[in-house]
């Protein structure tokens, strides 16, 4: 069945007050992915 | 003394030219040549296209700027490199010609010791019949001018919508069976859908997404399995159902192969031939190498040394099935083979090969995403492009030190849903590898599902803005501009 996004979960994702601690949580979530580093397939490193 | 020269100021080439500026001595010569005076940070196009950014809020002269930092700058494009020099030089060259001021047309050769092809991708609107921006109803984001265009496009059949008796359509998505850069267009088609909705004049357009993907949330990526709150969800399922809540229409496996006034013509993975009309069009090109020649010392052609369409770099180019296909295949140091002194980060090098599953229609053409490589990744590789060649100048060394693929190297897409300080959305998605590696996480789509994940509201779009204006800081170099990431 196909998923649709609920009325109540789009108060949450438009709600400013919600959101702001999203906000910081995204930030912290973005950073680790991609400021954490990268490196070789080929190596080990 | 070493001389750097970086070719292309976008965001590989500038942000290779300032991370060697900053941690090179003055002794080394760092030039730029690119033919565009402006800095832009193209992901803010989407806002210039909608009419909710000005150009001037995405763009910034290179020229004082460079020339405060002590990097000489080229308004000019480069057309033959000469890797070994010539007869009359040994050095290595490259050929530029001036496009711009009082040289304007004038050639010359820029000599190097290291050089960095940071000249991301050619916009193909060749390609495809009819595909001109601004013409025949069809329009780009891809640069702030196309924007500025298809902004006033918008406006025009929005304003058409108020007294139309019949609805309008818009059509958004990839222009050519080989397209790329579907974020793009996705982003575009959801802020193009808010602001006809908070227009009030939603009941008056059709909207409709068409896309060489064979699934939605493809992204040329082969699709990915995120994390979404607390269950698993497969992009495919996410972009469906923010389509379904946006009442877009979509139409996939479609090969664009010719654009007339107001129509669109493509051929799907059945080998069908169909046509769509559209009022309103937004079609990414494909993006192909800039056709750039190459000689050896004694003037024999060796183009095909540096350059597949892009140039070459450590990748494995072997052709080979999907089911083959590895993350070691994907280049790590973007170094030419042949030439060591020569890197290409950013879209500037060629890919060993896709990412989705190539697809064909039965009569023969190939309708699949090519590989997208985004500004994160583009700045990644040039920064470590940059470290490596610092790190041989100090130590008066071949070795290469930095290393990073693109299969083992994380990223986010932010994409914007709509603009708003409160009203506004995005759809925020990070992919850990950017390439899947389907041997190390075979249960979860060949990606680390803790650090692939999706989220959606408004706290991706103030995300979104507070990057433009992180990125626009840093690509100025305004105080500790280093310690933002790429
Ligand atoms: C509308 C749009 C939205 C996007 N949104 C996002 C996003 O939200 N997030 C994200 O991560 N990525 C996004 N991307 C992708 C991102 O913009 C690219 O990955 C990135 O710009 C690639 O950087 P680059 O430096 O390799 O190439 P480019 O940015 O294309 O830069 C190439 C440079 O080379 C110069 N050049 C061209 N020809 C020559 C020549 N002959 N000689 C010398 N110089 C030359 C050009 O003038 C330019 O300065 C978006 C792309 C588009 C089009």
């Amino acid at each position: 069945m196909k998923k649709k996004i609920t009325a109540s979960q789009k108060r949450i994702m438009m709600n400013p007050f919600i959101q702001f601690f999203r906000f910081l949580a995204l930030n912290i979530k973005i950073l680790m992915v991609v400021a954490l580093g990268h490196g070789s397939t080929r190596t080990k490193n | 003394m070493s001389k750097i020269v970086v070719l292309g100021a976008g965001i590989a080439g500038h942000t290779a030219a300032t991370h060697l500026r900053r941690k090179l001595s003055k002794e080394h010569e760092i030039i730029v040549v690119s033919p565009n005076r402006n800095y832009q940070w193209v992901p803010s196009n989407i806002w210039v296209g909608i009419g909710r950014m000005n150009p001037k809020d995405v763009i910034f002269p290179l020229e004082p700027l460079y020339k405060k930092s002590r990097i000489e700058y080229k308004q000019a494009k480069v057309s033959i490199f000469w890797p070994e020099g010539d007869l009359k030089s040994r050095k290595p060259f490259v050929e530029i010609e001036y496009v711009f001021g009082e040289k304007k047309g004038t050639k010359e050769k820029v000599e190097y010791d290291f050089l960095i092809n940071a000249t991301g991708p050619k916009l193909a609107f060749d390609q495809t019949e009819g595909l001109n921006p601004g013409t025949n109803k069809a329009y780009s984001v891809c640069t702030y001018d196309h924007a500025i265009h298809a902004a006033e496009g918008l406006k025009k059949v929005m304003k058409q919508a108020k007294t139309a008796t019949e609805k309008i359509n818009i059509l958004i998505g990839t222009g050519h069976p080989k397209a790329t850069c579907q974020g793009a267009a996705f982003e575009y088609i959801l802020n193009v859908e808010n602001e006809i909705r908070k227009a009030g004049l939603r009941d008056k357009f059709n909207i409709t997404w068409i896309s060489n993907e064979y699934e939605l949330g493809d992204f040329g990526m082969d699709g990915m399995l995120l994390s979404y709150g607390n269950e698993q969800l497969s992009s495919k399922e996410l972009i469906e159902m923010v389509f379904e809540d946006r009442g877009i229409d979509w139409i996939l496996g479609a090969g664009v192969t010719k654009i007339d006034e107001g129509l669109c013509t493509y051929e799907n993975l059945e080998g069908e031939t169909k046509t769509i009309s559209f009022d309103f069009a937004m079609l990414i090109p494909a993006f192909s190498g800039h056709g750039f020649k190459a000689f050896s010392q004694n003037g024999n052609d060796i183009t095909e040394k540096l350059f597949k369409g892009f140039m070459i770099v450590d990748a494995d180019y072997t052709p080979k099935p999907y089911e083959e296909w590895r993350v070691q295949d994907w280049p790590e140091t973007y170094q030419n083979p042949s030439y060591k002194n020569i890197f290409a980060p950013g879209i500037a090098f060629a890919p060993p090969h896709a990412i989705s599953k190539p697809r064909k229609s039965p009569n023969g053409r190939d309708i699949f995403p090519s590989p997208p490589r985004t500004g994160m990744p583009s700045g990644i590789t040039a920064k470590l492009v940059a470290d490596n060649i610092i790190h041989m100048i100090k130590n008066n060394t071949d070795e290469i030190h930095h290393r990073g693929s693109l299969g083992n190297m994380g990223a986010a897409c932010v994409a914007s849903a709509g603009f708003g300080f409160t009203k506004g959305s995005a759809i925020a998605i990070t992919t850990f590898p950017i390439v899947p590696d389907y041997q190390k996480y075979p249960e979860t789509h060949g990606r680390d599902i803790k650090k692939t994940f999706g989220e959606m509201g408004l706290a991706g779009h103030w995300v979104k803005h507070s990057l433009h204006h992180a990125f626009l800081w840093k690509a100025k170099m305004k105080p500790f501009w280093y310690l933002i990431p790429e």
